[in-house]
């Protein structure tokens, strides 16, 4: 039988702005068999989703299939004629991508975008097309079709889109899926309802599948053969099972290692301590309020953002607060850091009570708390060099400049590992691990006694993300700088925090020390929680000390 | 300051076309008092001499009508940069103030800049000309007034952008007054489109002083300008039509060469020119 997909020599490269070509996708070969997924793990530029995209004939802007075999069904697709082409993609191989929102188009109601690929594909009448979109809607499990079809695409959440997408997806009864990050864009719990429905299609359509996901647990879950991609180059593919237990290629062993894992006992977290706490948050709660027109009445007061939340952090100690979007976990960090004042409770801090905003605040107490944001490029002003953003802090809370202000940069580089020449660099021109540890560097240069991390790894890739936790964690070690460690990631918690707070919708579900509470959740949410992180893991070697 | 530019943007032909008409008209004006040949004012020749003895002929009165119109190009660039530097310095720290602040003061600014889009351009024009009289400061003071609300919504846009990212929060977490934040950290970042709103708003002015003075609201005789020379030469085209064919040729390349700027311009900072126009007159 021939394979639905077969690619030999595959290799694509980017026009760079001076016309040179850069190589994206070197010598990569491929098959799939009917029915088979296979999922395309890499960090990012790795040239996965470049590689997914050529297996469909397809280019982003600047690309170029420079040459390379690549059969659908044994019919070479870079002979064929474009019409037959467009037929293909959307036929014979469709594609969902990663942002459902940006392939659905916003004017039209969903069922009608459905039925149109409906017709194109299957060359049937108004009427006919519309049965069938409807029953692509109760395929992929979208509650009340009838109803649904006439929505447009603001109007569903993030996972009714995806699955919007996927039904349109099937309109050509396609023998192969390439499915571009999914579900990354969507909450734990949401993900795991699209991935079930994908796997469920996969088994009842018989449907080739490509996976290309950075998330190593998902692929774990949901393919059976793994293919790794580092710089454009496939290092290792074989059965995902196999791949995971016994990596052959240095880098897939890193990368697997690197996974934070919620079932891997932690190093070097300190144990709980029973001196008077250094923060001390009650019944803090807040509600933003939107602002009306002029001529609109009284703003309408929606759900608190924040209710009630509660919670101590001792000296050097550190607190995991963890819950999905929309938990409130942002705001309890924005509150504590003085970027909001709270509607109710109180913030004590080192036994005072602490003023809401930071310019209330004490030249001394802005000192003693600092923040980590989760985007480090944009917490880094594009237009001063590193040296000039670390030079701010030293002199306002150290009074250190000139000469040696630059000697403590200098210090606090070789800490996080930093090559020195990268302090005379524009923010733009580092990697986003190398830029969110110049944002720790920036908080630790006012030498604080509490630093919050707000979700300071999700925009890493995983490898990245292990090696900036570890430098955090040697960072605060040393400094004995207690921790508000927010993150959506309970793997990452697992390996950083002792403590930990779930939060859901504003409220408090559970509190209690990591271990315990992820070994033994009394409440029904967080239950849900570990057990949608703890998905994939089957197939990863057993848990040792990170 | 680091900007990112795009070299190649600079090297295309329109581009290149663009900088050397800019920089041509630039050096005429800068040294028009060395290039010139007569004193524009002086009446050197016979009336309305076609090109040859004088270079480009002389003007209804006789006077040296190349001189005539470098000075003028010195008038233009003159009255036209400072109303336009005023118009993007005033517009961008009040847009930047506004995207800062919100509340009360982006209302009240985004209004005032409301209230100047509603009125039709010449009509403003024609009363603050008539309610204040021609002279060089009225002149520039009334470009800075055309054009500041435009430069305000578009720097207000950019910098909207930036209040909210992590640079600033931290800023704001340090302590540092609302002065230093919008010194240091927004206005920086929102050059780009101050740099290419003036490149725009250098070619409307252009424009926009050339049709003032053809109506009669400009420059008053006998000052060198070329709009006035158009609707002075206006009665003569049908026997010597180089006196409206000169000056338009000056402020047509002049009007280009701004347009092909700014568009390279913004081409080399990544972004797109036609977006920086809001209104005008």
């Amino acid at each position: 039988m021939t394979p639905v997909l077969e690619a030999t020599g595959v290799n694509v490269s980017y026009r760079r702005p001076d016309g040179a070509l850069a190589p994206a996708v070197i010598d990569a070969c491929l098959s799939l068999a009917e029915g088979e997924s296979l999922g395309l793990v890499g960090e990012s530029g790795s040239g996965k989703s470049t590689l997914a995209r050529a297996l469909m004939g397809y280019c982003r802007p600047g690309g170029v299939i420079t040459s390379g075999d690549i059969r659908i069904d044994g019919r070479d697709i870079r002979q064929m004629a474009a019409a037959e082409m467009k037929l293909l993609r959307g036929g014979k191989v469709a594609f969902v991508p990663q942002n459902p929102l940006s392939s659905l188009t916003p004017h039209l109601r969903v069922g009608s975008q459905v039925a149109e690929a409906v017709r194109i594909q299957r060359g049937c009448g108004k009427a006919e097309a519309r049965e069938t979109a409807l029953s692509l809607f109760a395929l992929t499990n979208l509650p009340d079709p009838k109803a649904l079809y006439e929505r447009f695409p603001h109007e569903l959440s993030g996972g009714q889109r995806q699955r919007v997408v996927i039904a349109a997806a099937l309109a050509g009864n396609p023998r192969l899926v390439i499915l571009d990050e999914p579900t990354t864009a969507l909450d734990k719990t949401t993900e795991i309802q699209v991935l079930e429905l994908v796997r469920d299609l996969r088994k009842r359509l018989h449907t080739s599948l490509i996976y290309v996901s950075h998330d190593l647990n998902v692929v774990s879950e949901m393919c059976d053969r793994v293919l790794v991609m580092l710089r454009g180059t496939v290092v290792e593919q074989g059965a995902t099972r196999a791949v995971y237990r016994t990596p052959e290629h240095d880098y897939t062993r890193r990368l697997i290692a690197a996974v934070p894992r919620i079932d891997r006992e932690p190093t070097g977290v300190a144990p709980p301590s029973s001196a008077p706490p250094l923060l001390s948050v009650s019944g803090l709660g807040f509600r933003y309020a939107h602002r009306g027109g002029w001529f609109s009445r009284a703003p309408e007061a929606g759900r608190p953002a924040l209710d009630a939340l509660s919670f101590d952090i001792a000296p050097g100690e550190t607190l995991g607060l963890v819950g999905e979007s929309g938990s409130g976990k942002s705001t309890a960090a924005a509150l504590v850091a003085g970027l909001l004042a709270p509607a109710t409770g109180t913030i004590r801090f080192d036994g005072a009570g602490l003023p809401g905003l930071a310019r209330e605040r004490t030249q001394e107490q802005r000192r003693r708390i600092q923040i980590v944001f989760q985007d480090p490029l944009s917490s880094l002003n594009p237009r001063q060099r590193i040296a000039a953003i670390l030079e701010r802090p030293l002199a306002l809370f150290q009074g250190v400049t000139g000469a040696q202000a630059r000697q403590r940069s200098l210090a606090l580089f070789e800490q996080l590992l930093l090559d020195p020449h990268l302090l005379d660099c524009y923010p733009r021109q580092l990697s986003g691990g190398q830029q969110q540890r110049v944002a720790i560097a920036r908080a630790f240069a006012a030498k604080p006694d509490l630093v919050i991390c707000d979700e300071v790894t999700s925009a890493l890739d995983v490898s990245v993300q292990a090696q900036v936790l570890a430098l955090l964690k040697e960072l605060q070690q040393r400094s004995g700088t207690a921790c508000l460690f927010i993150s959506h990631d309970l793997g990452v918690i697992r390996q950083v925090a002792g403590r930990v707070v779930v939060l859901r919708d504003g409220t408090v579900r559970e509190a209690g020390a990591t271990g315990a509470v992820f070994a033994r959740p009394a409440d029904d949410y967080t239950r849900k929680l570990i057990d949608a992180a703890s998905r994939g893991y089957g197939n990863l070697p057993d848990p040792a000390p990170a | 300051m680091a900007l990112r530019i795009d070299r190649f943007a600079l090297k295309k032909p329109a581009a290149i076309l663009g900088l050397t008409l800019v920089a041509i008209h630039l050096v005429l004006a800068l040294f028009s008092p060395w290039i010139a040949p007569y004193d524009p004012t002086a009446l050197v020749g016979g009336r309305a001499e076609a090109p040859g003895e004088f270079l480009l002929g002389t003007d209804v009165l006789g006077r040296d009508y190349l001189s005539r119109l470098l000075y003028g190009g010195r008038m233009a660039l003159l009255v036209t940069f400072t109303g336009v530097v005023a118009a993007v310095s005033v517009g961008s720290l009040l847009g930047v103030a506004a995207a800062y602040y919100g509340g009360l003061l982006d209302d009240i600014v985004m209004r005032i800049c409301d209230i100047k889009l509603a009125l039709p351009g010449i009509l403003f024009v024609s009363l603050f000309i008539t309610g204040f009289g021609e002279s060089l400061p009225v002149l520039i003071t009334l470009i800075g007034l055309v054009y500041f609300p435009g430069v305000i919504r578009i720097v207000r846009a950019q910098a909207m952008t930036q209040v909210n990212l992590g640079y600033v929060k931290a800023a704001q977490l340090r302590g540092e007054s609302a002065a230093s934040i919008i010194a240091r950290e927004i206005l920086p970042n929102t050059m780009d489109v101050v740099y290419v709103e003036f490149a725009i708003r250098m070619s409307h002015a252009v424009l926009l002083l050339s049709t003032m003075s053809y109506l009669g609201l400009g420059l008053s005789p006998p000052t060198p300008d070329w709009g006035l020379m158009v609707s002075e030469g206006v009665g003569q085209i049908s026997f010597a039509p180089w006196l409206v064919l000169f000056p338009a040729v000056f402020i047509s390349t002049l009007v280009v060469g701004l347009n092909f700027g700014a568009e390279a311009l913004a081409n080399a900072l990544g972004m797109d020119a036609a977006r920086g126009y809001v209104g005008g007159v």
